[in-house]
């Protein structure tokens, strides 16, 4: 095997749909995770929120090529005015179908290994997953580290049912989606909150998803790198008509209600076990709670002409500031299988 | 998608290919020439203004920018865009947006977060376009026809067989054009049986010419294609002599005559088998027509005053086919009481000729607009 993909999430598979297009045969990639169904996690989240459309727009897909997009699938005529102006929010529906699709044309199963990876370790001119085997490759995707829980609240990415009062903590796209969700359901709702929502349509600056800004931001010092990340990782949604309404604003839930927590996820390298045993075992550098890797995503002390350590999703954000995105999974998984067809 | 100025450089470059392609096909300075601007504003603002300006370019910005660089390029060349030239541009334009939203993110997974760059292919095509289009312009420029300047008056006839340009000065005996790309501007030719004789020549274009004196006619072309643009006729040597006479050009492209003033010929205007535009001239006191189409002609008439015709004004005859529009006729002259086809005529379709005729003004002229000996007016 040439190549492991440590993850079986949407990272995974649009590293794997990367891997395959650039010609890198399905019996020389392994993908090691707990579910075989790259969408299993993310549907129930999407699903518990009630998410109807993509926060991400055409482009926002898994297959390896940008074109063509998701639009060119939505058999809507206006979807395609709607894609120009960036308006276009793709429905999970047509989302899900694709991912579907994506998985069968790129032979994902025939790849899959069952297994929740425990360690691994450079070893020679590879690496050794859980003390098997040498992959001269391997793509970290593991996702988020968990939901950001509250005790006594329901998270928002977990099923859940609207109550007649409900308290919503968080200000981000989760929070403003649980008002619009309980506001549908007819409840008395109140937001808690730290500060005011931001009101952008992504997470990040458009400039910061090509070369034009992250080559101004590669060259940051740690420190002001360091607060970019914090500054982007504050909450914000888009403006919508579907969010625009009025909600109240408490400092603590009132008694009776149901609190749903929008928290988003845990944050950062030391809350995934896999992840702070890496850095631990190899003594990797590392910034506030960045993995510090190279701008192609690369771990700079495990990788060099023979082997590759990449990371992609929400834990490869000092590379790419919108890497938990399918636009930074992309990136990674990109400059990742570069690699790999050059030292075939 | 947000661009570095090395991808919206190479992007524009490389899809610049497929109008570049069609110019060097079509084989017209005119193509060649809009190719170039398009390129030259096109890196000018990429370097100069979007670059500094845009930071991220949504997709209906291209409609706004490219709006903008046509604009441009006609301010700068003050010509009138023609169909063709807006065909072109439209080419490149479509070929910008397919390829930097279909064609290159296909071919190149990193197009995008690269900022439009494309790699090291891409920058070898983007060279190759630039290098062959100012290639092409350098080599079409250094093959231009010299210019003369005449100065003073020129004994002629001056026969002319190759390809030049004359600007200014009189010459004395009429002109004899042999070559193609010959282009006369701001002459003044006196005399000479025919002013202008053309035979076998295209690409002929006659500018603010003046012509006096001439004993047949003031303009003669035989088998050719020509542009005349602003010329005066008057003053002929002779009443039987013509004006602009256009004879059997039917294999050769489109003439066109064009806001020339024609004043106390015979006949004003004259095509014979040939495929003639005639637009807004002014043809003035003739003494057989104002303006014939004939032979088979396919020819339009629009836009000419025509003042003072003896007989018939405009005449469509001999199967031709004439658009005839726009057209202003006063005070056409009764020829005599014999011939029926002559009495004042303003629009006259003859012989198995076919007039479509529309929004002409006819003044006081007794035969008003009339179809004789199988020809036939459509309205």
């Amino acid at each position: 095997m040439r190549c492991a993909i440590v993850g079986s999430g949407l990272a995974a598979l649009t590293s794997y749909a990367t891997l395959r297009h650039r010609g890198v045969p399905a019996d020389e990639i392994a993908v090691f995770g707990t579910h075989a169904d790259p969408t299993t996690v993310w549907r129930i989240r999407a699903s518990s929120i009630r998410q109807q459309r993509m926060r991400s727009e055409s482009d926002g897909h898994l297959a390896a090529a940008a074109f063509p997009g998701l639009v060119q699938y939505d058999h809507w005529l206006p979807a395609l005015l709607w894609t120009v102006t960036n308006r276009y929010r793709p429905p999970i529906e047509l989302f899900l179908r694709h991912a579907a699709a994506v998985r069968e044309e790129s032979g994902w199963d025939a790849s899959f290994v069952e297994r929740r990876v425990a360690n691994i370790r450079a070893s020679g001119a590879g690496f050794a997953i859980d003390g098997e085997g040498t992959f001269p490759h391997v793509l970290l995707a593991l996702g988020h580290p968990g939901l950001m829980r509250l005790p006594g609240t329901v998270h928002a990415y977990e099923p859940h049912d609207y109550a007649p009062q409900v308290a919503v903590i968080g200000a981000g796209m989760a929070a403003a989606t649980e008002w619009r969700n309980a506001r549908a359901a007819g409840s008395d709702i109140v937001s808690i909150r730290r500060r005011e929502p931001l009101r952008r349509p992504l997470n990040v600056p458009r400039v910061l998803f090509s070369k034009r800004g992250l080559a101004p931001y590669h060259r940051l010092g740690d420190d002001a790198r360091v607060s970019l990340l914090h500054d982007l990782g504050r909450p914000s949604y888009p403006r919508s008509r579907e969010w625009d309404f009025e909600v109240r604003v408490v400092d603590e839930p009132p008694p009776g209600y149901q609190v749903i927590a929008a928290t988003g996820f845990r944050k950062g390298f030391a809350e995934d076990a896999l992840l702070a045993d890496l850095v631990a075992t190899h003594d990797l550098a590392t910034r506030d709670r960045f993995i510090v890797l190279a701008p192609d995503s690369t771990v700079p002390r495990l990788t060099d002409e023979h082997r590759t350590l990449s990371v992609a999703g929400a834990a490869g954000q000092w590379a790419f500031p919108a890497a938990d995105t399918i636009a930074g999974a992309k990136y990674a998984a990109r400059a990742f299988s570069s690699r790999v067809c050059r030292t075939r | 998608m947000s661009y570095t100025l090395i991808g919206r450089v190479q992007s524009r470059l490389v899809a610049t290919l497929p109008p570049l392609i069609v110019a060097l096909a079509i084989h017209r300075w005119w193509a060649l020439e809009l190719v170039g601007l398009m390129l030259l504003f096109g890196l000018a603002l990429d370097v100069c203004v979007y670059d500094k300006l845009i930071d991220y370019q949504p997709g209906w910005l291209a409609l706004p920018l490219g709006a903008g660089e046509l604009g441009l390029i006609v301010l700068a060349t003050r010509m009138p865009l023609t169909w063709r030239a807006f065909d072109l541009f439209a080419l490149g334009w479509v070929t910008a947006q397919v390829c930097g939203h279909g064609l290159f993110p296909r071919l190149r997974l990193e197009y995008a977060q690269s900022g439009g760059e494309l790699g090291r292919l891409g920058a070898i095509v983007a060279t190759a376009v630039a290098a062959v289009t100012f290639a092409s312009i350098a080599g079409a420029v250094a093959v231009i026809p010299p210019t003369v300047h005449l100065h003073g008056v020129v004994q002629g006839p001056l026969v002319i067989t190759h390809a030049q340009t004359l600007v200014g000065g009189v010459v004395r005996g009429g002109v004899v054009i042999r070559s193609d790309h010959v282009t006369l501007k701001n002459v003044t030719i006196v005399g000479g049986e025919y002013g202008v004789d053309i035979a076998h020549a295209q690409h002929v274009m006659l500018d603010r010419v003046r012509l006096l004196d001439f004993k047949m006619d003031a303009v003669h072309a035989l088998d050719s294609s020509l542009m005349v643009h602003r010329c005066s006729v008057s003053a002929p040597a002779s009443p039987l002599a013509n004006g602009i006479l256009i004879t059997y050009s039917m294999g050769r492209p489109m003439s066109m005559v064009q806001k020339c003033r024609i004043v106390g010929v015979r006949e004003g205007i004259t095509t014979h088998s040939s495929m003639v535009d005639v637009v807004d001239n002014d043809v003035v006191g003739t003494t057989l027509h104002g303006i014939s189409l004939s032979e088979m002609s396919m020819d339009t008439a629009r836009g000419n005053r025509v003042e003072s015709a003896r007989g018939i004004a405009i005449l469509c005859m001999d199967h031709s086919v004439c658009e005839i529009s726009h057209n202003t006729i006063t005070g056409a002259l009764v020829d005599g009481n014999q011939d029926p086809s002559r009495q004042g005529i303003a629009i006259e379709s003859y012989f198995y000729a076919e007039a479509h005729v529309h929004h002409n003004t006819v003044v006081a002229s007794p035969g008003g607009v009339q179809a004789l000996d199988l020809g036939v007016v459509t309205r």
